[in-house]
């Protein structure tokens, strides 16, 4: 099973381009985007998903280009969207049965492949009530479902632990890493936590345009003895920003800790630490400049 | 000033959201065919038994104005109500109401975006007023040609305007209940506004026994034998006889009473700020109380999780196989949910009305069942866009081939059983006509209504078309006439028209699938 995408750009304006002359080659595993808003991840998942349709450049799913045989993906295919509604009068059971419905699927696997899911969701005592009556959180959770139930080869999901409370997120990391092996997760989020979490490989995403796609551990690599810790006071925070790139500042008694990534010591009381993915989001980010 | 102005950026804003949909385009469209049907002479005032006015400007801006007061005040309603209702959905309404914004400010400004929107059609319509008149080779009178729409039809506008902010803000009211509040509301209120011994003003909101008084004045001066009575529809007159009209008397008095009117619209708006309840979670519907009277029982949702084991049994690929009976079960499901028990039951006493009435009664009734379906039917294609869930469903495999016909059949199911009283009663008369009348209706509503919804995505367009067409139907137009209950019916042609609008809908959905 594998997803090969070749210079894939989706162009909205004469002067906008969402996505430019994308390449990428996936396999099976979590596959983190990590992006600023605006940098063409929901661009690159819609079309991923067969809903838009690229400006150029070709998908392909084992070979076959998704463009002229969209079916042959979508028979296979679990999508989450970033924002999505659901249908208000249905119960959570009824609606996870229409969606089954219409994805094909047979009576017998259906309610089965439900009763698992909703105990997955953790739904199983709301499931016949109305989804009116449901939270944010709860209507993501369905979401979660419908995208699980034909049993994707792959797993598009957008910003999905949106709305989720601390428990139910590494609930759902938990599940997208049980779920990797057999096949393709990818995974679009601004909680670089929820990426570090799960993801086997990322892929850095800015200005519609690919920046890196390695595994975790290279990219955590990168910055290695270039991220710096120390407290400064407090009025002085604004003139470090303006000469260091500051990844992370906590509030302490004599002061504010500040994470610092540099490649020179910022001070002569900062100490080395662990680079994490945030620190090599942010410095990705600022090199290239923020998408919007 | 900074209140004047709050108003004018709520309803500028308000206003722009929905003149950039495409419905407002079609119905702009259908706007103008009214004028159009009125300025030709396509669309009549008759006063009984077949006189008419010769055709100036005054004559086709006083037929406007009756035109546009009655479809406008009618089916303007459903084309401006929803806005309300629209930040009640997205939850700007509560984010509004951690604003300083008073309730009957908040008010005014969606009322004065809804007269604006209906204002624009008059303008529209002006615009067609003067080049049908320019057209017809008659002498351009602009004060006669445009007064009767900005002293009739304008008021009428502005309490139309307010009658949607009202029926928005009372929980009850907002939904499809509401729509059909209104619609038998407003014909109910035509009746005393023209039968009563003496001139109202205030009651004759629509402007009808203003125009219908002077129009008679001026028939019974040529010819007095007239009754005065009169008719408007569209038809044509066999033998016209044509009298001049040189426009209505704007007396002091009228104009003035006009004036009022369009004042009360608006302080209606204001007013209706005491049952507004500015967006409060608290102030929830009887429905909503009680889904969650019952459901408090099982409000512990969140489990410990910790201990749950993450299981899901692979699915193998050849499982996936299309059932369109399962397809189509679940299709039916989602368009009959969320029907009270009374809704039910109005409908099985109209089948069962359609099945025992004499053959003429019996057609009434179809039509009145069919009516009664208008808000499930209007929800078809346009369901996915109004509940945001066309991105999961438009990426599901074949949803053109597998999906769109099960929405189809669903409502072919519901039309055909909705209407089944009728068809048991054909069948036993042995009356092969009025059954394949009967089946091309069953056919033509779904497609049309499908058709609809797939090219704006909106439910309104159908909900007006519809039942201004049934309205149509019941005045006994043949052309237009596709369920059977004229002689000179032209069924098959809708027929044929339902298919194609299937086909058209097949392939809009189809380009849909993938925005370009």
């Amino acid at each position: 099973m594998n997803l090969t995408i070749s210079q894939l750009s989706k162009q909205y304006r004469r002067d906008f381009w969402g996505l430019r002359n994308f390449d990428l080659e996936l396999k099976p595993g979590v596959i983190g985007l990590l992006g600023p808003n605006g940098a063409g991840k929901s661009t690159l998942m819609r079309m991923l998903a067969t809903i838009t349709k690229p400006t150029t450049g070709t998908i392909l799913w084992n070979g076959d280009d998704i463009n002229k045989f969209p079916n042959n993906l979508r028979k296979v295919l679990g999508y989450l969207p970033q924002d999505f509604g659901i249908y208000p009068n249905l119960t959570a059971l009824e609606f996870l049965e229409y969606m089954a419905a219409i994805k094909g699927m047979d009576s017998k696997t259906t309610r089965r492949r439900i009763d698992e899911l909703l105990v997955l969701v953790n739904l199983v005592q709301a499931a016949k009530r109305p989804l009116r009556s449901f939270s944010g959180g709860m209507k993501q959770r369905v979401g979660i479902a419908q995208a699980l139930l034909n049993d994707p080869q792959l797993l598009i999901v957008d910003e999905p632990t949106v709305g989720l409370d601390p428990e139910e997120r590494v609930r759902f990391r938990n599940l997208l890493s049980d779920l990797s092996g057999k096949r393709i997760i990818l995974l679009s989020t601004h909680i670089v936590s929820d990426v570090e979490a799960t993801a086997t490989e990322i892929v850095l995403i800015n200005k519609g345009r690919k920046c890196q796609h390695t595994t975790p551990e290279k990219l955590l690599e990168q910055l290695d003895g270039e991220v710096w810790q120390w407290v400064i006071p407090s009025e002085n925070l604004s003139a470090l920003k303006e000469i260091h790139l500051v990844s992370g500042t906590i509030r302490r008694e004599n002061g504010i800790q500040v994470r610092v990534v540099s490649k020179i010591q910022p001070a002569p009381e900062a100490e080395q630490v662990t680079a994490n993915l945030e620190d090599v989001y942010l410095k990705e980010v600022s090199q290239n400049g923020a998408s919007k | 000033m900074k209140t004047y102005r709050v108003i004018y950026h709520m309803a500028r804003a308000d206003f722009l959201e929905r003149t950039r949909r495409y419905s407002f385009l079609i119905m702009i469209g259908l706007v103008m065919w009214i004028g159009y049907a009125a300025a030709t002479g396509k669309m009549i005032m008759r006063i009984y038994p077949d006189y008419t006015g010769e055709l100036n400007s005054a004559w086709i801006g006083t037929l406007m104005a009756l035109t546009v007061s009655f479809f406008l005040g009618w089916f303007g309603f459903y084309l401006v109500k929803g806005s309300v209702a629209r930040d009640y959905e997205t939850g700007v309404g509560q984010i509004m109401a951690t604003t300083p914004l008073t309730r009957p400010l908040y008010l005014l400004g969606k009322w004065l975006s809804n007269f604006a929107l209906l204002g624009v059609m008059i303008l529209l319509l002006m615009a067609v007023a003067i080049l049908m008149n320019l057209f017809n080779n008659t002498p351009l009178n602009l004060w006669a040609l445009l007064s009767p729409l900005l002293i009739i039809a304008l008021p009428c506008m502005a309490v139309t305007a307010s009658i949607a902010v009202l029926f928005e803000i009372i929980s009850w009211l907002r939904g499809g209940l509401g729509n059909i509040v209104y619609f038998i509301a407003f014909l109910m209120l035509i009746i005393p506004s023209i039968e009563t011994p003496n001139y109202l003003p205030l009651l004759d909101i629509l402007g009808f026994r203003l125009i219908g008084d002077n129009v008679a004045n001026a028939a019974r001066a040529i010819y007095p034998e007239s009754t005065g009575a009169f008719t408007f529809t569209i038809t044509t007159l066999s033998t016209p006889k044509f009298f001049p009209f040189t426009g209505i008397e704007w007396k002091p008095a009228v104009v003035i009473w006009r004036i009022v009117i369009l004042f009360l619209g608006m302080s209606t708006a204001v007013i209706s700020s005491i049952f507004f309840d500015r967006f409060s979670p608290s102030h929830t519907s009887l429905e909503k109380k009680k889904t969650k009277r019952t459901n408090h029982k099982q409000i512990a949702f969140s489990e410990p999780i910790a201990n749950i084991d993450i299981h899901l049994t692979p699915l193998p690929a050849s499982r996936i196989r299309f059932r369109f009976d399962v397809i189509l079960l679940n299709e039916l499901k989602l368009l009959m949910k969320g029907q009270r028990w009374w809704w039910y039951m109005a409908a099985i006493g109209l089948v069962i009305a359609q099945f025992v009435n004499t053959l003429n009664v019996t057609y009434i009734l179809l039509i009145i069942s069919w009516l009664w379906i208008t808000l499930l039917l209007s929800k078809l294609g346009s369901r996915e866009i109004h509940h945001n869930t066309h991105q999961i469903v438009f990426s599901t495999p074949h949803p053109v081939v597998t999906q769109l016909p099960a929405i189809w059949f669903s409502a072919f199911t519901l039309t055909a059983l909705t209407g089944s009283g009728a068809l048991v009663k054909f069948i036993m008369m042995g009356n092969l006509q009025s059954i394949l009348a009967w089946l091309g209706g069953a056919i033509f509503i779904p497609s049309l209504a499908l058709f609809l919804g797939v090219l704006t995505g909106t439910n309104k367009l159908f909900e007006i078309v519809y039942v201004l067409w049934m309205y149509l139907i019941l005045q006994k137009i043949p052309s237009l006439d596709f369920v059977g209950l004229t002689i000179d019916s032209p069924w098959k042609m809708y027929l044929c028209i339902a298919f194609a609008l299937m086909l058209a809908s097949a392939m809009i959905r189809q380009t849909q699938l993938k925005t370009k």
